[in-house]
């Protein structure tokens, strides 16, 4: 199947404390190779501060990164002004926080339309038709909305405005970092419903970046398991989220809490340590809060492939 | 013997030109030491209901109904009276987003003994204060810290542990758990199953998974009103409001191939809202009858306001 994106070895590294003595270097992402097949979602999947939105701005050269390539649709991405506007308009973002990524004081049509000036895409005259076209395919009455402001939408409306205009310009890959989160348990699941209707119908690639797992199964094909700027486990999404190879991924599951009446009388139990203090850059990242620990675990491991596209960093077997 | 109940509340928000009847006509009752989730898409009027119980809702007001706490009602009470028997003594609440209001120049231990002094506790504060917050398993250690020096998870067991300072009967947690990573969610939540044998606590959230693994009982609010009330394992396994039903299946799920169908529509504004019933212009039963307010039918373990069950 043809990748649309791949990622290769990439890394960006912060460095904290820059003025006082004390330098330290976080590896926000270290080492992370992945790709996303045409017409699929690949979820990347890690709590905060795992790095799974420094790859998104990465990815889009928001930031530059310190090593590792970057591959969109067969061209390597580099800083020359053409590649660059290429990936701009075929590589699109759905933000978190619809109240917020939207222009208070624009309407919606414009909002939806400034893509299309930006880019250039269509003759002027036509553009109020592409807004229209790609306002009914986020489900939204044209005609009813094109002239409101944001402020008169509701959470769920506003974010199907930002679907629409990450669309208008008929990307091939779409990055959406937790696009459901700030949203209502039941406006949820009629967006993640939309961004799989827009996969089939488009064939858009998605990136989905989140850290809810139950949504992530949703609408995945494949995940990537981040922790601490590595991944460390991926795979096909079905498998990895039920016969987890990880002792992170494992705890991640035992974490959640699926609705049933039988967690009331039921301890929550959670494979995982309290931190140990240990410098979490050598050996593996997990060490610290791995109830699996074993002495090897102080080498680094590698991502490597254990099974049919199964891919796991760790030296012990959990099952 | 109940030993809280809300009856019939009714707490509105008045401007200039309109009324907001964000909590219109609420009911439910806890026996002692029992626990009660709370949930509801956002603006259906939850912490509302939370905030009017402890009396700190800023503009809204309680129009009518009555809050009982072992039999004494707490809506009659002048606001001295209220602050000097009732607040965090017997009634506390840990607030939406509490763990950033912690204040950033005093230590962890100043705070705690701000609460101390302001409700005259006259037993050993630092030791009420060591226990207290071994109680949310932390160490005594992050007293002497600055909120700064402290994790998510640790500040939010911090406020946890304020409000249980002064032990109360009753602890109103508001989305405890909302800005904290998964990990960090599954410890809290630990605490509080540990800290409900004790307490009653009700916990607002709009996450059913989070609910089920505190609440004995469960309110299910819309629009302003509990439309289903009952155990856990009643609400859980045997919705009965469409409602209820449709926001359990519309929860994704890790295991199995459920089937999961999301909800159209939008709530209805809380200014002028439908005369009958609120869920009516969302509702795959809606018939004639419910343009008709339903009233509260008992079922087995609670109620429900649906004209099905007539």
């Amino acid at each position: 199947m043809k990748e649309v994106l791949s990622v290769k070895n990439l890394g960006k590294y912060f460095v904290k404390g820059e003025f006082s003595r004390q330098k330290e270097t976080i590896r926000a992402v270290d080492d992370v190779s992945f790709s996303v097949k045409k017409g699929q979602t690949l979820v990347l999947a890690g709590e905060s501060g795992s790095g799974k939105t420094t790859i998104a701005r990465l990815i889009l050269r928001a930031i530059e990164p310190d090593s590792g390539e970057i591959v969109f649709d067969g061209i390597k991405i580099d800083n020359s002004t053409t590649i660059l506007k290429k990936m701009r308009t075929e590589c699109q973002m759905i933000y978190q926080d619809p109240y917020a990524s939207i222009d208070p004081r624009m309407k919606i049509l414009d909002a939806v339309r400034e893509p299309l000036d930006i880019h250039n895409i269509g003759r002027p005259n036509e553009r109020k038709e592409l807004v229209f076209s790609a306002l009914s395919d986020v489900k939204l009455d044209p005609q009813e909305i094109a002239l409101k402001y944001p402020h008169m939408l509701s959470g769920g409306q506003r974010q199907r405005v930002a679907i629409a205009r990450s669309i208008a310009t008929k990307p091939k890959l779409v990055i959406a970092d937790e696009p459901v989160s700030m949203l209502d348990v039941s406006v949820r699941l009629g967006i993640l419903e939309l961004i799989k209707e827009l996969q089939d119908k488009h064939d858009i690639s998605f990136l989905y970046i989140t850290h809810d797992l139950a949504t992530a199964k949703y609408v995945g094909h494949e995940i990537a398991i981040l922790y601490l700027g590595k991944i460390v486990e991926a795979g096909p999404i079905d498998e990895v989220l039920l016969q987890p190879r990880h002792p992170y991924t494992q705890a991640l599951l035992d974490s959640i809490s699926e609705p049933s009446p039988d967690n009331l009388h039921k301890e929550k139990r959670i494979r995982i340590n309290e931190p140990l203090k240990i410098d979490t850059y050598k050996g593996c990242r997990f060490r610290a809060r791995c109830p699996y620990a074993i002495e090897k675990c102080k080498q680094e491991p590698t991502l490597e492939e254990v099974d049919n596209h199964r891919y796991v960093a760790c030296f012990v077997e959990i099952n | 013997m109940a030993t809280f109940s809300v009856e019939e509340l009714k707490v509105q928000y008045h401007s200039r030109n309109s009324t907001v009847k964000a909590v219109d006509g609420v009911s439910f009752s806890l026996d002692d030491k029992e626990s009660i989730g709370v949930v509801g898409e956002s603006a259906c009027g939850k912490s509302t209901l939370g905030l009017a119980i402890i009396r700190s809702s800023s503009g809204g007001k309680i129009v009518s109904g009555d809050i009982l706490l072992d039999g004494k009602s707490i809506v009659n009470m002048t606001e001295v009276e209220f602050t000097k028997t009732m607040r965090w003594k017997e009634i506390s609440m840990v607030f939406q987003g509490a763990m950033s209001s912690l204040d950033p120049v005093f230590p962890i231990k100043q705070q705690f003994k701000e609460i101390l002094k302001t409700y005259d506790y006259n037993d050993n504060h630092i030791k009420t204060i060591e226990n207290t917050i071994d109680l949310v398993g932390l160490d005594s250690s992050v007293l002497d810290k600055f909120p700064h020096e402290l994790s998510g998870g640790m500040k939010q067991r911090v406020v946890i542990a304020m409000a249980l300072l002064l032990r109360p009967k009753l602890m109103i947690a508001d989305e405890p758990t909302t800005a904290l990573d998964m990990l960090t969610q599954a410890q809290v939540l630990d605490i509080f199953k540990k800290l409900k044998k004790n307490t009653s606590i009700m916990l607002i959230s709009h996450d059913l998974g989070i609910i089920s693994e505190i609440a004995d009982k469960v309110a299910i609010m819309y629009a302003g009103q509990i439309v289903e009330f009952g155990t856990l394992q009643e609400v859980y396994s045997n919705p009965k409001h469409p409602y209820t039903q449709a926001l359990l299946r519309s929860v994704p799920k890790i295991k199995g191939k459920s089937e999961i169908t999301s909800l159209k529509g939008n709530p209805p504004n809380l200014v002028s809202p439908p005369a009958g019933c609120r869920f009516y212009d969302r509702c795959p039963q809606a018939m004639e009858k419910c343009k008709k307010m339903p009233p509260m039918i008992k079922i087995k373990t609670g109620y429900t306001s649906c004209w099905l069950y007539e």
